[in-house]
């Protein structure tokens, strides 16, 4: 789905320029705008606060960004590529059952689940208080517990919502593995798992490992709520604290160089390696059996994640939209909730057509018809993702802000607007972020098809339009409504850009969650949080049917 | 090769057109149904109205606004968020509908005022309704309720008058006994402001160093968490706003009630220069489309009806001398307050950052 993220394209012989490559070049210029206007803000004057940044806070804050980076990623590898290998190669009762289930925590946003864990694992909470009972303890002196409000806590809790995007792209991966290479692994006695399906999965694995970190780097309400001082923090804390926007800028590309140098790693240590991934398996690949004993790993194996993910977030949000139920307010919610959730779906719908529609533009001009610039700007256009939610929604309004300048001049009447204060300057900043997963579904998408099908087409007397037409859009027609789900569901979820960004008396179900969840009032927040979950529950188990036809 | 290429460029012309329609045509359907269905979910534009741009949360404002409808007429949009709403007002410049900034901390109110984003405003009313320390020099901002930061000690735990002064938790016999939300929050830097303003910054570095010696745990959540440990006993001292207190007085879940039940709140510096004290405020935007609205709207926060709201509402103290606070506010109306200008907590507000970054506050 994002797979191939960093992969190498197709090879295309240079092509002159004309009106699809113009187009989307355009276009991408658009996309980047808002990244280009913060890096612009970050060339003003800091006044100096670097030397005291260095001096005081700021190796905290790398350091902390770093282990947050490394604690994520391996976590949710564990959890993701773990679970996709024993649901794509082992059979077991309940496997159907956890191979959609395993999804489920995509649909929890990351800054919900640390007020659930909070509330689960503290001193108060259920855990604790369980085990006071059990060992008869009284007080917090008398016995340790990890501190959940920490950087383990916060590795833990984003970990368990963000590897759903390892696990969908390693799943697969793992299924489109010909069946005759696990074969040979067999025949020479070597681990099917390290000597086969790793390696073979490793590109699509990164592929999900940097959505995965570009969401932890950006992350703002978990490391707020947990006190954990990373660059995003910071960020704020220059910015809101210290009035310095400038300074505030260039931690926000700090915190860029540092998911582009990831990436750019990777890519180096791949450059030499060369995997065919479009050869199917012509025998079906077909499932191990295994002992009871096997059995109970691979379940436990898939239950594991869920649980962190799923189960203990919705049991809590569940346990106080119950307590409203008693109280017969849950009604009276509903009512007030209803519009919200409206809107919040209008939005996520509209956000998810407009990206898969510019982003399919833009990949297929990229793949067919572009030369080194159009891809090159392609992939940049899908970095807004790894800049955090406010930032980048400052850099959103500096943009619009010009063009509804642009746009008020040209009508002679300043106090018109084109995109401020509109849905619309919402539709463009959610382009902007998530422009990356659409992007990332369309050309794995693309990846799959071989390489001649176009040419095939062509060949065949049928122009460029009409091969996309009648040839290449049906076949990616599943990556298409992939990256659509994907974005509906982070849309759905979306906090920072919205709430700073929305036109008057505008709510969705993240806005409307937050004002209470911000002010410790759970009781109020469980409610419109379980809509979130509840409207990505649908996309998430289409997703899945998807992604079986896949295999 | 030549030959080729001509053949392909027209026809995918051709082709394309079409294409590009179909799907333009959609794009542009499907955003005019987008455009079309957003407005009619909010209600329809009234002849008077007033744009609010709020850093305090909707459940908050909601009685103020719905209170000023009724007793005026005039419609009220509100756009709340807390962080970034002075970066949307730059944005937007003239063409902003913004006409009234609602914010809390004077450190936020400074930040418009600095980016020229408030115009003066002459209102005998509210000269008459607010004194004169509680708004700018300049006219461009007024203070519109007060919240006192205080500490809160448990209640089975901490003698009665063990801790006076502010001062007096950088005291090494706290060591361990302290909880706060993390330094970098707003409230904790104004008023480690106000600690720099009283004692200088040598001094209030020393303070900081003591006081996040003595911390119990790591700072982490938000006022009322810190009332929370304390009746969890993961901590004897806190430092929180004191309408914390009141609102889980009377909250509706009983843990919460609990949670007040086991503090005291103790209004520090009553021998000496006072408590620190902050404010919430508003101003009326510079490019406000419908200044008279906003205000008749400001003027209206501080009529004694609106006044009173606030303690009801969030147990906030008026700002009009005239009103005085009812119900169980009454109880904790007279204490000293810091008589520092209220414009120094900004000026100090980013060495107070300096001082909470070095001493990892």
């Amino acid at each position: 789905m994002v797979a191939a993220f960093l992969s190498q394209w197709v090879r295309v012989p240079a092509r002159r320029v004309d009106g699809w490559s113009v187009g989307v070049v355009a276009l991408c210029l658009f996309i980047l705008g808002p990244v280009v206007a913060l890096t612009l803000t970050a060339f003003g004057d800091s006044g100096g606060l670097w030397s005291h940044l260095v001096e005081t806070v700021l190796f905290r804050y790398v350091t902390n960004t770093l282990m947050l980076m490394v604690g994520v990623g391996v976590l949710s590898c564990l959890f993701g590529v773990a679970s996709a290998w024993v649901v794509t190669r082992y059979e077991f009762s309940g496997r159907m059952f956890f191979e959609w289930m395993l999804l489920l925590p995509a649909a929890i946003p990351a800054y919900i689940i640390a007020y659930t864990y909070t509330d689960f694992f503290e001193y108060a909470g259920p855990v604790q208080v369980a085990l006071r009972d059990l060992f008869g303890w009284q007080r917090p002196a008398d016995y340790w517990f990890p501190e959940i409000r920490s950087l383990g806590g916060a590795m833990l809790v984003m970990a368990s919502v963000l590897y759903p995007y390892i696990y969908m792209v390693t799943r697969i991966a793992f299924r489109l593995t010909p069946a005759s290479l696990f074969e040979i692994a067999l025949v020479h006695r070597k681990s099917q798992f390290w000597s086969v399906g790793l390696p073979l999965a490793r590109p699509a694995i990164t592929a999900g490992l940097a959505l995965v970190l570009m969401e932890a780097v950006s992350d703002f309400g978990t490391v707020e709520y947990f006190a954990v001082e990373t660059l995003t923090l910071g960020i704020f804390n220059v910015w809101l604290g210290m009035n310095n926007i400038v300074a505030a800028a260039q931690m926000s590309l700090l915190g860029f160089v540092f998911i582009l140098s990831l990436l750019g790693l990777e890519l180096y240590a791949r450059s030499h390696q060369r995997f065919s991934a479009t050869s199917r398996s012509l025998a079906p690949l077909r499932l191990l059996h295994l002992n009871w004993r096997g059995q109970l790993a691979c379940q436990l194996t898939c239950l594991l994640p869920l649980i962190l993910g799923f189960i203990i977030p919705v049991a809590v949000l569940l346990k106080y939209a119950l307590s409203d139920l008693m109280r017969g307010e849950i009604i009276a919610q509903l009512q007030v909730l209803l519009p919200t959730m409206i809107s919040s779906l209008l939005m996520a719908a509209g956000a998810a057509i407009l990206i898969v529609v510019i982003s399919s533009l833009i990949v297929l001009a990229a793949a067919y018809r572009g030369g080194r610039l159009v891809r090159n700007l392609a992939l940049a256009a899908s970095t807004g993702y790894a800049v955090p939610g406010t930032m980048l929604a400052i850099g959103v309004l500096i943009f619009a802000g010009v063009i509804d300048r642009i746009y008020g001049a040209l009508i002679s009447d300043p106090r018109q607007t084109l995109l401020l204060g509109g849905v619309g300057v919402l539709l463009v900043a959610y382009l902007v972020r998530f422009q990356a997963v659409g992007y990332g579904a369309m050309v794995s998408g693309i990846r799959r098809l071989p390489d001649n099908m176009m040419n095939a087409s062509r060949v065949l007397g049928q122009g460029f339009g009409e091969s996309l037409r009648r040839v290449i859009l049906p076949l990616l027609r599943g990556s298409m409504l992939a990256g659509g789900l994907l974005v509906f569901v982070d849309v759905m979820k979306e906090l920072p850009i919205t709430l700073l960004l929305r036109p008057f008396d505008f709510e969705t179900l993240a806005t409307h969650t937050y004002q209470f969840a911000k002010d410790e009032m759970l009781e109020a927040a469980a409610l419109p949080a379980l809509m979130i979950v509840l409207a990505g529950l649908l996309p998430v188990v289409l997703m899945n049917q998807m992604l079986r036809r896949a295999g | 090769m030549m030959i080729l290429r001509q053949v392909e460029s027209r026809p995918h012309l051709s082709a394309i057109k079409p294409r590009l329609h179909r799907i333009l045509s959609r794009v542009v359907a499907i955003s005019m149904i987008m455009f079309a269905a957003v407005p009619v979910l909010s209600a329809p534009a009234a002849a008077q109205e007033v744009n609010i741009y709020s850093h305090r949360q909707q459940f908050l404002l909601q009685p103020f606004v719905d209170a000023f409808t009724a007793e005026t007429g005039i419609k009220t949009n509100v756009v709340y968020a807390s962080k970034g709403l002075a970066q949307r007002l730059l944005a937007e410049g003239q063409a902003s509908p913004a006409d009234v900034i609602l914010t809390v901390d004077i450190a936020r109110l400074s930040e418009y005022a600095d980016l020229d984003l408030l115009m003066p405003v002459s209102s005998p009313v509210l000269e008459a309704n607010i004194p004169p320390s509680l708004r700018a020099t300049d006219r461009r901002w007024f203070a519109l309720s007060k919240r006192a930061r205080v500490v809160a000690t448990s209640r089975d735990r901490v003698a009665e008058g063990a801790i006076s002064s502010i001062e007096d938790l950088a005291d090494p016999k706290w060591a361990g006994r302290i909880c706060s939300r993390p330094g970098s929050h707003v409230y904790n830097r104004s008023l480690m402001a106000s600690v720099i303003a009283a004692n200088g910054m040598a001094k209030a570095t020393r303070w900081a160093e003591g006081l996040v010696a003595n911390f119990a745990r790591r700072p982490q959540g938000n006022d009322r968490a810190q009332a929370k440990a304390i009746f969890q006993g993961q901590c004897d001292v806190a430092i929180m706003n004191h309408y914390y207190y009141g609102k889980m007085l009377v909250s509706d879940e009983a843990v919460q009630r609990d949670w007040a039940g086991a503090i005291r709140l103790v209004f520090t510096n009553q021998d000496g220069r006072g408590n620190h004290v902050n404010i919430s405020g508003g101003g009326v935007a510079k490019f406000s489309p419908n200044r008279q609205e906003a205000i008749q709207f400001l003027e209206f926060l501080t009529t004694p009806k609106a006044q009173q709201l606030y303690g009801e509402v969030n147990f906030e103290y008026p700002v009009n001398p005239a009103v005085s606070p009812g119900g169980m506010l009454q109880d904790w109306v007279d204490f000293k307050s810091d008589s520092l200008p209220i414009e120094r907590l900004s000026e100090l507000a980013p060495d107070a950052q300096k001082i909470i970054d070095r001493t990892g506050w």
